[in-house]
């Protein structure tokens, strides 16, 4: 997939070379030109030629400087156009994790690069404030509503507020960042990610953005000194797949009678065995679940998010 | 086809699987037969008195559609059929384009002018067992007949693919002159690529607010990139105008008579789809008889093409391949001088005996199908709120699979992910126990137990399993990860 992608960016780049070889009068045009460097649409890098007297380089500078206020002109415009599709990013490194979910009018731009490399962005920037963070205790979590996230400030004495808006400029969708969720943790306390629908077969998902249509983070202790990264996976899917509601605790909780009904993660049915629960893999490999967290695009979210954290949290301790 | 697949999705939710097989029939009288059978060769005697009233009553579908005329218009079937559909930016003028089209060839009288705010998602839709958001308008040019789709997602323009509602045989790609190409067309021309849609023509929209040197870089650019995307970018031909002058009569230039132009293309660039008459024909096996003095008769309805008397045809299915020859082909008792597609008939055999044959098998045109044992699907798996499952499916899950008249148990391989949720689209490959006769773009239905999993459509037939392929097809989870553990 990642190879199939790099050879298509490197078609893409030969393509341009060739054009800008062989091309006639047209394709040597500044509009062409500008167009190709930048990638602003025909209207705007017409415009910005028009009040540059046809000079290249002022109209792309004019453009970059532009592009944030116009992109605010179209977020503004787009505003209450609904966003039902959109992207769940998952990132972990190390002790440190971030759920976001974004929000897009298509599931075409939902598939974009554009769209995923924003994911990550998001992503990422969330990670770098939680890292800052101090905190006692094993497991520190907070969750982010939409205009807490947009506040927040990237480089440049910018927030993502306006990198957002760069986003909607360039896809010509309205978009939001609907959600991120925050884990860091301490001590013997492990995390753990997984987006669906993920590509097989990939090595390592530390410190890369997993995204799709479910997300989950998955905070546990473990007596293995080995890790054992498909058995934590395993356990993600099955949080992805059947949606628990609670961990459940194994003398609290009784399992109900139809199995298909039961939303205690620890008496749901194993996805890869369905003979057995997942009470009985946790144990079999040493593992409790401390903590997890998990979101579907697209979903509707249950009353102020906050508050459903402090009540885990009180559950929890 | 996509009302027998309406049924069988909308049945197999409350009623039990002998329902479902005989709902996949769309013919009534096959199943009387089939019921017949059941009671003894007693009650065959009372059928054919039976399926003579029904014949009658056949008699009368002239007269009531003549009636019916009255009410409403009758389709006139005088051109042939085409199904084309739009794609593009949601911004870039798709649903006013349409609007253009059908009102320019109003004009004409060829269409029912529709209103941008008509052209809405068709609320039957929500009916069916699958929920589609799709809009769907008719309208006709000189030379040809067109049902025009346009979704807003691509999942859903991949459901409505294996649903079979409108299967597209093109599309117009629209683009807007003041944007260009933006970072999604990308996405645009894989989901075409997708869905088996090879050709496309280009409308490139707003050029009233675009000058001449930006459309022409416009037009170099899309076709730069659907040469990448595998198309032949430098011949698709490309249509400049602007719907919203077609639709508020202005400049008739770029208006209307461009979107004539581009309608003009349409007509000759996407090539008109065969008709089921005029393919090899095929017959799926529902029953078979001995009726003593005259030979073997198989029953079912005719899919494609024509049968006459005298034909040589051939019987395949659960690894046989039979030759014989039509004696004969009666529809309702009577003897029919050529059966074609859609006509529900028996046709006497030479030479094979009634226990040769079974329900599932087909009669075709020597040569002209295969059975297979191993096909990749795209397949959309139903959610819990359209009757299908709570709980997602990982690889070499064991389904049955239903399609046409015959069922068979698959094993499912999930190709490029973990594990598919419902309410999910995703491609799989699926392994039949035993070879039966697939096609490209034949479709089925998956069920697990008395549920429906979720519904298909055959994109890629591939190679037959080998033997140890086979044998692993029925070993059980121990032994695959036995397996597994001994090749680490």
């Amino acid at each position: 997939m990642l190879l199939q992608k790099f050879y298509m960016r490197a078609l893409h780049t030969t393509r341009m070379v060739y054009a800008s070889g062989s091309g006639a009068g047209l394709e040597k045009s500044a509009l062409s030109a500008l167009r190709k460097k930048t990638g602003y649409t025909f209207a705007n890098c017409k415009k910005a030629l028009e009040l540059h007297n046809n000079d290249v380089s002022e109209a792309e500078k004019w453009l970059h400087a532009q592009a944030q206020s116009l992109g605010w002109t179209k977020a503004t415009k787009m505003a209450d156009r609904a966003t039902a599709q959109g992207l769940v990013g998952v990132l972990v490194r190390g002790n440190l994790g971030a759920m976001v979910e974004l929000n897009c009018e298509t599931d075409f731009v939902a598939r974009n690069d554009v769209f995923k490399r924003f994911v990550d962005h998001v992503a990422r920037i969330c990670l770098q404030y939680t890292e800052a963070i101090e905190f006692d205790g094993d497991l520190w979590k907070l969750g982010y509503e939409s205009e807490a996230l947009r506040n927040l400030p990237t480089d440049k004495g910018r927030n993502l507020g306006d990198h957002l808006a760069l986003l909607i400029g360039a896809v010509g969708e309205n978009a939001t960042i609907k959600r991120a969720i925050c884990f860091k943790a301490k001590h013997d306390i492990n995390l753990c990610g997984y987006a669906h629908p993920a590509p097989t077969n990939v090595g390592t998902t530390d410190d890369t953005t997993q995204v799709g249509k479910y997300g989950t983070i998955m905070a546990f202790r473990s007596d293995i000194k080995y890790p054992d990264y498909e058995f934590q996976k395993s356990i993600c899917q099955q949080i992805v797949g059947l949606k628990p509601k609670k961990i459940g605790e194994y003398d609290k909780d009784k399992p109900v009678e139809n199995k298909d009904d039961e939303t205690c993660l620890i008496h749901q049915e194993y996805l890869l065995d369905a003979d057995r629960t997942v009470g009985e893999i946790l144990k079999e490999h040493e593992t409790t679940v401390v903590d997890y967290h998990r979101y579907e695009c697209g979903e509707a979210t249950k009353g102020n998010l906050d508050e459903i954290l402090r009540s885990r949290e009180q559950s929890s301790n | 086809m996509s009302h027998a697949f309406a049924a069988a999705v909308s049945v197999c939710r409350s009623a039990a699987p002998m329902v479902i097989r005989s709902s996949r029939r769309t013919m009534s009288s096959s199943r009387m037969l089939r019921l017949a059978c059941a009671t003894g060769p007693a009650a065959v005697n009372r059928d054919c008195k039976r399926n003579g009233l029904l014949a009658g009553r056949t008699g009368n579908v002239q007269q009531y559609l003549r009636q019916y005329a009255n009410e409403k218009k009758v389709f006139e079937r005088t051109k042939p059929h085409c199904n084309v559909g739009t794609i593009g930016h949601v911004d870039h003028g798709k649903t006013t384009l349409t609007a253009a089209i059908t009102k320019v060839l109003a004009d004409k009288h060829l269409a029912e002018s529709k209103k941008y705010n008509e052209i809405d998602n068709a609320p039957e839709e929500k009916a069916r067992g699958i929920t589609i958001n799709v809009a769907h308008v008719e309208y006709q040019t000189e030379s040809r007949h067109y049902g025009h789709t346009d979704c807003p997602g691509h999942a859903d323009y991949i459901k409505n693919m294996i649903t079979g509602t409108a299967q597209m045989d093109g599309a117009i790609l629209v683009v807007a002159a003041t944007d260009g190409a933006m970072p999604q067309t990308r996405e645009h021309m894989l989901l075409a690529k997708q869905i088996g849609i090879d050709h496309i023509v280009v409308f490139i929209n707003k050029v009233d607010a675009a000058d001449q040197e930006m459309v022409d870089l416009v037009e170099m650019e899309i076709r730069e990139l659907l040469s990448e995307m595998g198309y032949d970018g430098d011949n698709i031909p490309v249509v400049k105008g602007s719907a919203l002058c077609a639709l508020e009569d202005k400049n008739p230039e770029i208006g209307s008579e461009a979107i004539l132009k581009l309608l003009k293309e349409v007509d000759s660039f996407i090539p008109t789809p065969v008709r089921e008459l005029d393919k090899p024909f095929l017959l799926p096996v529902e029953n078979v008889y001995s009726i003593p003095g005259r030979g073997t008769v198989v029953t079912g309805r005719l899919e494609r093409g024509v049968v006459k008397k005298g034909m040589e045809c051939e019987f395949v299915g659960y690894n046989k391949v039979l030759k014989s020859t039509v004696t004969g082909v009666e529809m309702f008792h009577q003897i029919l001088e050529e059966a074609q597609a859609g006509d529900q008939l028996g046709a006497l055999v030479r030479g094979v005996k009634r226990d040769d044959i079974k329900r599932g098998m087909v009669m075709c045109k020597p040569g002209s199908v295969k059975a297979m044992d191993q096909l990749e699907a795209q397949v959309y798996i139903l959610s819990k709120e359209e009757g299908g499952r709570t709980k997602p499916f990982m690889s070499f899950i064991q389904l049955q699979m239903f399609s046409r008249t015959w069922d068979c148990a698959v094993q499912v391989q999930i190709p490029d992910k973990d594990m598919v949720m419902p309410g999910e689209d995703t491609k799989l490959i699926l392994r039949l126990i035993r070879p039966m006769v697939m096609e490209q773009g034949q479709r089925f239905t998956l069920r697990d137990g008395n549920l429906t999993l979720g519904t298909g459509v055959v994109t890629k037939t591939m190679s037959a399993l080998t033997e140890t392929q086979r044998s692993e097809l029925t070993e059980g989870k121990k032994a695959r990860e036995k397996k597994e553990a001994a090749k680490k």
